[in-house]
């Protein structure tokens, strides 16, 4: 039991830590609280506000955008990996605008976006789609193509139906692969959303964090990062459990 | 198919895609927000010439290398550190967890009041996203080598300086690179959000002049700038890798995230 406690002590210690020293920091007028405001104060903000529905309607517009931006990048981005791994004509056409696409970074095009699809949500989830799609298509298609070829042959021999393969050999050697597209995928959803409501918008956990901040009051700004990072933490976990349920044979990379 | 028709199809989409563009916006078709690519090159090439575009790709240069430096140094000690060192791990991991999903952009109302809206807010913020994707990364590339490697190394009494150096370092290098190469794209991102909601200065300000002034060729020029320059640091930084990691490379290369 102690040596229990002792673990979990010694494995959490440092955010209880952080916290005492930034409000030790703020109490004994360290640092002026108008530029850190005291936990308690985030603290006091946090319950407030989310007591009042403010936050929580900012936190579901960001979360609605960032989760269709993602389902729909997903929806697309997965089958269209597997027809690039199956068609070379496929892969031919789209691999290079994946590949050196990759490395470019695309939020340069967001002013582009907001004059096709406007200010307002249409804007944020056209771009979450696309900033989405592309860790979801590579990392899909480079599993898709990296299945062992002799298990295909194998599946074949036996005289399985093309669909059959597809379904019983194809699809589960190639989730792992999708699955970790998939988890990579997931924060840059929320980051981006939140980033381009920081840019322009009037709802959404970034609306909220510049409003504040442009008005100095920054235990809001605090409030809603701990949202943000709630969420994140709670996407991540279960999209785990999905994939400990759906591929039960991949093992936790790096925990 | 023969590898000349397969060179010959990776062309067609991109090809196609600046022709129709081109062909379109010339004859007025799209929307004028779209502009065409003759004229941006066109745009593209008077600001070069009037300097323009030189004096803020040198201060967008400035604030993306320095933040990428300072934040990828920090997370690779911390990481390597972490890595290394139980008590290192279990201060780091609770933070670290937490605030990876967070958009460390968010703490930019907190970076422009500490740091001003000058170069050093702009470089501080960059630098803060770095960290988090280089600790993990280097975190995770020394727990994960070979625990025979290091074995056999101690067991004929190698020191710890040369088994971090010669060792762990080497195996663990790779997926150090992935972890920087995640850095780097993170730098331009958040350089591109924190220059354009802090303050208008950089290749971003060239984008947000066409915007704002409906020159949607100079705000196309300012995002193909813009482009170019994080492109052109992923290949340097992959060239860096192909020369350091000779014969280690092998089905490695596609490690990325965004």
């Amino acid at each position: 039991m102690t040596a229990r406690l002792g673990r979990i002590v010694a494995e959490w210690y440092s955010i209880p830590l952080l916290l005492a020293v930034w409000q030790l920091a703020v109490s004994s007028g360290l640092i002026e609280s108008r530029l850190l405001p005291s936990v308690a104060s985030v603290w006091d903000t946090l319950v407030a506000e989310i007591a009042d529905g403010v936050l929580v309607y900012h936190a579901s517009v960001t979360i609605g955008r960032a989760l269709l931006g993602y389902a729909l990048a997903a929806l697309a981005g997965v089958p269209f990996a597997a027809l690039m791994a199956r068609s070379p004509l496929c892969s031919n056409l789209f691999e290079p605008i994946f590949f050196f696409g990759y490395p470019i970074p695309k939020i340069a095009l967001f002013p582009v976006f907001t004059y096709i699809f406007g200010f307002g949500t249409p804007s944020k989830v056209a771009f979450t789609f696309l900033e989405c799609l592309y860790p979801i298509v590579v990392t899909s298609y480079l599993g898709f193509r990296g299945i062992e070829t002799r298990l295909v042959w194998a599946a074949q021999n036996f005289g399985a139906s093309r669909m059959t393969v597809l379904r019983r050999v194809v699809l589960p050697a190639a989730l792992p692969s999708v699955f970790s597209g998939l988890r990579i995928a997931l924060p840059v959803s929320i980051i981006v959303v939140v980033l381009t409501e920081m840019i322009g918008d009037s709802i959404g956990l970034g609306y909220y964090i510049t409003v504040w901040g442009t008005r100095f009051t920054f235990q809001n700004v605090y409030a809603a990062i701990v949202v943000i990072g709630i969420i994140g933490f709670a996407l991540d976990q279960a999209l785990l459990r999905l994939r400990r349920a759906v591929v039960p044979w991949q093992k936790d990379p790096a925990r | 198919m023969t590898p000349r028709a397969a060179a010959v199809q990776k062309w067609v989409v991109p090809l196609a895609v600046v022709a129709a563009w081109e062909g379109f916006g010339r004859a007025g078709f799209a929307p004028r927000y779209l502009s065409y690519p003759s004229d941006i090159l066109a745009a593209l090439w008077s600001v070069t010439v009037d300097g323009e575009l030189g004096t803020a790709t040198l201060a967008s240069l400035y604030r993306v290398i320095g933040g990428f430096v300072i934040g990828t140094a920090a997370g690779m000690l911390a990481g390597l550190g972490a890595g290394l060192a139980r008590g290192v791990r279990n201060f780091f991991d609770p933070l670290v967890s937490f605030l990876f999903a967070v958009p460390k952009i968010a703490f930019l109302p907190v970076f422009l009041l500490l740091f001003g809206i000058g170069h050093m807010s702009k470089i501080a913020i960059v630098g803060f996203s770095c960290f988090f994707p280089v600790f993990i990364a280097s975190r995770h590339a020394v727990l994960s080598v070979d625990k025979l490697l290091v074995w056999a190394a101690r067991n004929m009494g190698t020191p710890p300086r040369t088994l971090f150096l010669r060792v762990v370092i080497p195996a663990a290098a790779p997926q150090l690179f992935a972890g920087v190469r995640v850095s780097l794209a993170h730098a331009f991102v958040v350089l591109f959000a924190a220059e354009l909601i802090g303050s208008h200065a950089g290749l971003s300000q060239i984008i947000a002049d066409g915007d704002n002034a409906a020159q949607f060729d100079l705000m196309f020029a300012g995002i193909l700038a813009f482009a170019a320059l994080g492109f052109a640091s992923d290949r340097i930084l992959m060239a860096v890798r192909k020369r350091l990691l000779r014969g280690q490379t092998l089905g490695t290369e596609e490690q990325v995230v965004p």
